[in-house]
């Protein structure tokens, strides 16, 4: 099994951690796992603010970069998702689709390729999950409340063997944080009220860490916890399962 | 060309290839649940009562004991000449029946699921009738009910109706910051016979 | 105005968007808890989807077969292209039978159209009957919401509205009160009125005949009792046949207030006797939509408003923020399709958390249609310069590894070394209320590298 490991353009220069965290992690259960050196970005950035067309040179890198690999993992659901999604504004050459098929959100590939479920961690926290949406309503990583399936949550599940954790329930389980990417900025009042709103529901849960498995969406919460010295630690999920203490 | 055939032409163009109508398979639908117990909790929820009565005399006897003040009153069950007030042959305009404290009618469908119950124009006087009644009291026969609107419309196959309603409850609105105020320009309360 | 200037605005009332945040999440609530209780409700929304479709795809031939089917109920049918046809169809209605007074439904169609004020220009009184639409009619607002128009509006609010309008007494709000003082003058209303204009929710080809639902029963009171019953309807209301009705009534009710059903269907289909009956079917740019394959299911739509329920940017910026008769994420996808230049702020009022589209009982995609008008409007519309010289050169270094690897070092030292006050100044509207990330030293790439060579 070829695994590439995607460290996205954010977590590679601003939360070098995460990337630590995964590598280490997969390395742990056993997963040989090849970082490709010379990779960027996804393309999502310039996608989704409506320059589908600047992004193809990022798509064009990626490819170029992961078509050698039988699966491709990465620590954000949205990156996944976007490759998955959106990939479609480069021609679907053999080594496009084989990038499309086979790249995993992180929970998703540890869960459902590698099938363990109790990744031999400890955590002892009470933890809040977000469930991100392009991750959950993209990729499916776990019902959402608005359709009527049975329920489920990769990173729940996962979350769920760590020994210690206590996981928390929210209010509203699986509400948008308000990143949103270029949202963040172009609709700055209503992303920090959004924001707001989600930091207070893991607050007034009890919650002593928010967790998820998209490190952008934690950087919009950390942001606002920092700014307003909230009582809040603020991980990616790939730094929970790699803890033993 | 007509603003008709224009619009008409304007689809033609630019339609997509025909798909295919999906059939109605109801049996995805089927819960356990009893039909009865279900329509009474269903009418209850959209703002309903409903009671038991045997006979048509039993539900006078209940109406009038309800209502004792109602002055103007119309019933459409049979044998009830002596409840009605009302004279439709001398009525000329809808807008005289403003003053109707209690209107009963007969429905000839309940469907579980949501407490609505068809009531037609064939059975009524007046299509205004049971939206500007007071109280409305309708009769329905136990074996009337059906779970789902699937099989509600399963029976007005062939019929033909020129107005007909599907009513569940009073009439209510939640306009004002989302409370519940039953009686907006409808029925101020709904009763239901069971029998 | 923009939309994120608008909702700028709405949020200097951060108690206000509290109410109006929680007033829709409780509406999105009730309507999880009415669609958990029905067996099989992923069904019901594909079969509402499937239906849908069928019908986009052979509408020319539903619309025909239904005005064979009205014509032979004896109720006129007249066509309109565009919204201005349609008000002259409906005051040319009103002046053959010498109408001069009113009563009007809930129809956002004659909003879109504003029918309102056209008629009004000629004398004639129309008064919205929904107690929702009475009360913006009043304040002179459009509705902010399709289904709950004065969801906006606190209890207090309506008190003073009221007491200015109607002559009501001082209530502290009380919705009982108000809503009986409401009823006592519509009623006056409905009772003097010459003509009622309904909208449509469902038109079945098969018979001819429309369904209109209310839960206050507004449009019965106004069509049973005026000589003229005008229905508008857009020619995307159309449905093949009625048994389609058990789909579509029940996802509505549930998907716009988790409501099992709405308290009144309504299925007209002749006039009643001495009275007459119009249907005006309106294209208004619907045709248009049709033909954009990326965007027509968004014809689809049945008008719950559960997307905007669901819409956590909604329900933080209200419905005028959007500036378009429908707004939140469905109206969103529509106006620009009408309006491009003017509606160019709503695709990008989103963060493309996909709950519209997984909430809708028709399953629209809305979120993917989100996207794609973004990259139209990029194309079609002018954009600022600064937007378009950053995303190129985002586009550029994200293209080439050693450009990103230079940028990125030169991002971390500057978010460590410069001083907070620099790094929070204006331009950066991040750092407004929210810290930047310390830039570590290293980045993952360095740490990679390092590894390898002491391997």
């Amino acid at each position: 099994m070829k695994v590439g490991l995607f460290i996205p353009c954010y977590i590679n220069q601003l939360y070098p951690q995460v990337g630590k965290a995964t590598l280490e992690l997969l390395e742990k259960l056993k997963v040989e796992v090849v970082y490709p050196s010379g990779q960027t970005c996804c393309g999502q950035p310039m996608a989704n603010s409506g320059y589908e067309s600047e992004s193809v040179g990022a798509c064009n890198n990626f490819v170029k970069n992961f078509n050698e690999f039988d699966y491709i993992v990465t620590p954000s659901g949205s990156c996944a998702y976007h490759v998955k999604k959106h990939f479609d504004v480069i021609p679907q050459t053999e080594e496009v689709t084989k990038v499309r098929n086979n790249v995993y959100e992180l929970c998703d590939f540890i869960l459902n390729v590698l099938k363990i479920k109790d990744v031999g961690a400890r955590f002892p926290h009470k933890v809040g999950i977000h469930k991100s949406c392009h991750g959950l309503r993209g990729l499916r990583l776990g019902s959402c409340s608005e359709k009527m399936t049975p329920e489920y949550s990769y990173i729940g599940e996962l979350l769920a063997g760590v020994s210690g954790t206590e996981i928390i329930k929210l209010n509203r389980e699986d509400e948008c944080c308000g990143f949103g990417g270029t949202f963040a900025v172009a609709e700055e009042a209503i992303s920090v009220k959004m924001g707001k709103d989600r930091v207070q529901d893991h607050l007034d849960n009890g919650a002593e860490v928010i967790t998820a498995t998209d490190t952008s969406c934690l950087m919009h919460l950390e942001g606002l916890v920092n700014r307003n010295n909230q009582p809040l630690k603020i991980l990616h999920i790939a730094e929970i399962l790699n803890s033993v203490n | 060309m007509s603003s008709r055939d224009a619009i008409l032409s304007k689809i033609k163009d630019n339609k997509p290839d025909l798909l295919e109508l999906p059939t109605i398979n109801v049996d995805v639908f089927s819960d356990s649940r009893n039909v009865e117990d279900e329509f009474i909790l269903k009418v209850e929820v959209a703002g309903g009562q409903v009671l038991k009565a045997a006979s048509n005399d039993a539900v006078l006897d209940q109406i009038n004991t309800m209502f004792p003040d109602s002055k103007v009153k119309y019933s459409t069950l049979e044998n009830t000449a002596d409840f009605n007030t009302v004279d439709f042959d001398a009525i000329k305009s809808p807008k005289e029946l403003e003053d109707l404290d209690v209107l009963i009618l007969e429905s000839e469908i309940g469907v579980a699921e949501n407490g609505a119950v068809w009531l037609k124009d064939a059975t009524l006087p007046m299509r205004v009738l049971p939206f500007i009644t007071k109280h409305l009291v309708i009769v329905l026969n136990k074996e009337n009910l059906v779970p789902f609107m699937h099989q509600a419309y399963g029976k007005l196959i062939g019929e033909d109706h020129d107005f007909g309603v599907f009513l569940a409850g009073p009439s209510k609105t939640a306009d004002i910051e989302q409370s519940l105020v039953i009686g907006a320009h409808g029925a101020l309360s709904l009763t239901l016979f069971l029998k | 105005m923009s939309h994120s200037k608008a909702a700028t605005i709405f949020n200097k009332d951060e108690k206000k968007v509290n109410w109006h945040d929680k007033a829709l999440w409780f509406v999105r609530h009730k309507r999880d808890k009415s669609a958990h209780s029905v067996e099989g409700w992923e069904e019901l929304r594909n079969l509402g989807q499937g239906i849908k479709a069928h019908m986009l795809s052979n509408l020319d031939n539903y619309l025909i077969q239904f005005e064979e089917n009205a014509l032979k109920n004896g109720v006129q049918v007249h066509w309109a292209q565009d919204g201005d046809e349609h008000n002259r169809i409906v005051h040319s209605i009103l002046q053959e039978h010498n109408a001069k007074k009113v009563v009007k439904s809930k129809s956002m169609l004659t909003e879109e159209c504003h029918l309102n004020p056209f008629l009004e220009a000629d004398g004639i009184e129309v008064i919205d009957t929904d107690l929702g639409e009475r009360i913006v009619q009043l304040a002179k607002e459009p509705p902010s919401h399709i289904v709950l128009p004065a969801i906006h509006k606190t209890k207090e609010d309506v008190d003073e509205l009221f007491q200015e309008h109607l002559g009501t007494k001082p209530c502290d709000g009380d919705p009982q009160y108000l809503t009986g003082e409401a009823r006592k003058h519509l009623r006056e209303k409905f009772v003097s009125a010459d003509a009622a204009i309904t909208g449509v929710n469902f038109a079945i080809a098969d018979t001819g005949g429309f369904v209109v639902c209310t839960n206050e029963g507004n449009a019965d009171m106004g069509a049973h009792l005026a000589p003229v019953h005008i229905a508008c309807m857009g020619v995307e209301k159309i449905i093949p046949k009625q048994e389609h009705l058990g789909v579509f009534l029940r996802l509505l009710g549930r998907s716009a207030t988790g409501q099992h059903i709405t308290t009144y269907s309504s299925h007209f289909k002749k006039p009643r006797n001495g009275a007459k009956m119009h249907i005006v079917i309106v294209d208004n740019g619907r045709t248009k939509q049709l033909s954009r394959p990326d965007f027509r299911a968004s014809l689809q739509c049945i008008r719950c408003g559960a997307c905007m329920n669901t819409c956590p940017i909604y329900r933080r910026s209200g419905g005028h923020s959007y500036d378009a008769t429908i707004p939140g994420p469905i109206g969103s996808i529509l106006s620009p399709g009408k309006d491009l230049k003017k509606h160019s702020s709503l695709p990008f009022a989103s963060t493309l958390c996909g709950s519209c589209s997984d909430v809708c009982p028709v399953k629209i995609d809305i979120h993917a249609q989100l996207y794609k008008w973004r990259q139209i409007i990029t194309k079609e519309t002018e954009q600022p310069f600064v937007k378009k010289a950053s995303m190129k050169m985002m586009g550029d270094m994200f293209a080439k590894p050693t450009k990103f690897e230079k940028v990125g070092k030169m991002a971390r030292w500057s978010l460590r070394n410069l001083p907070k006050g620099v790094i929070n100044s204006k331009p950066n509207v991040w750092g407004k209320e929210r810290d930047l990330p310390t830039g570590p030293k290293e980045s993952f790439d360095d740490w990679y590298k390092k590894r390898k060579k002491d391997e």
